[in-house]
């Protein structure tokens, strides 16, 4: 018990003193969890709303199978870009492997089923009579769906903020295509996995506690977007 | 003439939700549609905004065939408000200004406060639109179709569920605007109709009669229209005309003649302040008479109803409160009824 509250003494005084390691990671795990959540949102947020404007054969079935891959272990998506981006992968002349760009990659790919699934919720929600409001108020095609999507923008935006916050907290990834190497594509989860085995406790609980913070604030963006 | 409807129809799978609708509206003119619940009025009022696709016919507005230019330039020209309005997540002021803003307009200061004020929202341009009451968002709803200046006004049942405060607000605001708009709205309040429109439709599914209000009320042309809107002492029969001119129907259960002439199957309607009551026979014009009991008396503020059994034939009469107990009527009393041959409408 003394030991773990020495840690997390030890652990706040490192956050306090802006330890150079714990920064380092802090803002590479940012920056390539905001990438890849900017990368999959560009592509996920317009599918999304092509599958909720566009009527087709298999619709239903699609959004099921999105809503399936919500939960797709990390690990899978990490074997599955391992060998796209392996020297002998279809992508391997790229190097992305153990790379950021990788990360990114894997990422995107991570959380885009998630972003894409609830902007066709947040688009749902906001409900087709906006479309045809807006119509009747003169809008060309093209306004009436903008104005719909900026209904639901809160909505799209609380999306984002969950494919954010799953693409900071995942691990398989982060180990499997970045490979947790130090100074370049550590990351905070891979550096608890490996400090915590190495036992350096301190280092691990202090990098649990900004991630903790991260989700907090995650949730409190979640929670204000929601309440719009 | 702003609109013009020729045999629009519309289908959904497979089942016929308008049929054969034609119907012209001046410009400036109050148009009521009224009709029960599922009986078109929503979907034609979307037809006319260009939001539904007929089935077969052609919308001519202003002399343009709507049908075949963009829609939203036909739009422009119309306002409509939904029964249910879906409001945006914006401020009143933002709501009001969506239709200027989309046409690349600036919106006209005074326009937006006259509008506001016309629906008695003045004061609510920054207040959060989505937490309006129900009443409120409609009220913006119609200030939000009126700042376009349309030249043709849809309102969709636009009082139904409102609070006594904005549904007096909206219909203060049509009759205000009457005459100076077109103005098509539909309601399934009969009274609602009778004092806003200049004409009305009864709708169902096709129109089943449209005319003046008076003229629908005191001469319904068909049964349904006759049930809609509750005209009283509806007698079938077979008529046939007499010498002297008349017309003589004759039902299962009683003779009565009417000054319209007929032939055929018909219904007779007599509107309950057109007969009188007596406790025996007159000699009187009426041609109509026949004797009678009182089976259940209504009070109904200033008037009596009273339902009167003449031969098995049920007969509801108008008597006011001074007459019902200057006579000393009761449950049970042996009385006479009558009517003249003019007071009976007949559809055939």
């Amino acid at each position: 018990m003394n030991e773990i509250l020495q840690g997390i003494l030890k652990a706040l005084e490192l956050i306090i003193t802006l330890n150079p390691e714990v920064i380092d990671i802090t803002s590479r795990t940012v920056m390539i969890s905001l990438s890849s959540t900017l990368l999959a949102s560009l592509i996920a947020v317009p599918v999304g709303a092509l599958i909720h404007f566009k009527q087709f054969k298999g619709k239903r079935a699609i959004i099921d199978i999105i809503q399936t891959l919500y939960s797709i272990p990390t690990v899978l998506v990490g074997l599955l870009v391992f060998l796209l981006i392996s020297k002998s992968g279809p992508l391997g002349s790229l190097n992305l492997l153990f790379t950021p760009w990788g990360m990114i990659l894997a990422q995107a790919i991570l959380i885009s089923p998630l972003i894409t699934g609830f902007t066709i919720t947040a688009l749902k929600g906001v409900g087709d009579e906006i479309v045809d409001l807006a119509r009747s108020l003169g809008a060309t095609e093209y306004q009436a769906l903008s104005t719909l999507v900026s209904e639901a923008k809160y909505g799209i935006m609380g999306a984002i903020i969950l494919g954010f916050g799953r693409a900071i907290s995942e691990v398989g990834i982060a180990i499997m295509i970045g490979g947790n190497i130090r100074g370049y594509t550590r990351v905070i989860t891979s550096a608890m996995s490996l400090e915590t085995s190495k036992g350096n406790l301190e280092l691990s609980i202090a990098l649990g506690i900004i991630l903790l913070a991260v989700s907090l604030i995650i949730n409190t963006l979640l929670n204000y977007f929601q309440e719009k | 003439m702003i609109l013009k409807l020729q045999g629009i129809s519309k289908v959904y799978d497979k089942r016929s939700v308008l049929e054969d609708i034609n119907l012209k509206v001046k410009v400036d003119e109050t148009l009521g549609i009224i009709g029960p619940t599922g009986s078109g009025k929503t979907t034609l009022l979307k037809i006319i905004d260009l939001l539904e696709e007929p089935t077969t016919g052609r919308i001519i507005f202003d002399g343009i065939d709507a049908l075949s230019v963009p829609a939203f330039k036909i739009r422009r020209r119309i306002g409509m408000v939904f029964q249910e309005t879906p409001i945006l997540k914006r401020t009143v002021y933002d709501n009001v200004i969506y239709g200027p803003w989309i046409r690349g307009e600036k919106p006209q200061e005074n326009e937006v406060k006259r509008v506001l004020e016309l629906v008695g929202l003045l004061g609510y341009e920054n207040k959060d639109a989505q937490r309006l009451s129900g009443g409120e968002k409609q009220r913006l709803a119609l200030a939000r179709a009126l700042i376009n200046g349309p030249e043709l006004l849809l309102l969709d049942e636009p009082t139904s569920n409102l609070d006594p405060v904005s549904k007096k607000r909206i219909e203060d605001a049509i009759e205000e605007l009457k005459g100076e708009t077109s103005i098509i709205f539909t309601t399934h309040d009969l009274f609602q109709g009778q004092r806003l429109a200049d004409r009305i439709a009864i709708l169902q599914n096709k129109i089943m009669q449209i005319g003046r209000p008076s003229e629908i009320f005191r001469k319904p042309a068909n049964n349904f229209v006759a049930k809609f809107v509750g005209v009283k002492n509806m007698i079938k029969g077979e008529a046939e005309m007499t010498k002297e001119g008349l017309t003589l129907i004759k039902s299962d259960k009683i003779n009565i003649y009417s000054s319209k002439p007929a032939e055929g199957e018909v219904i007779a309607t007599i509107r309950p302040e057109d007969i009188t009551v007596s406790w025996g026979p007159r000699d009187s014009s009426a041609l109509n008479q026949l004797k009678g009991k009182i089976i259940g008396v209504n009070e109904m503020g200033s008037l009596f109803q009273l339902q009167v059994e003449c031969n098995d034939e049920m007969f509801a009469v108008y008597m006011t409160r001074k007459s019902f107990h200057d006579m000393n009527i009761t449950i049970g009393s042996n009385v006479w009824i009558e009517f003249k041959a003019s007071a009976v409408h007949i559809i055939q």
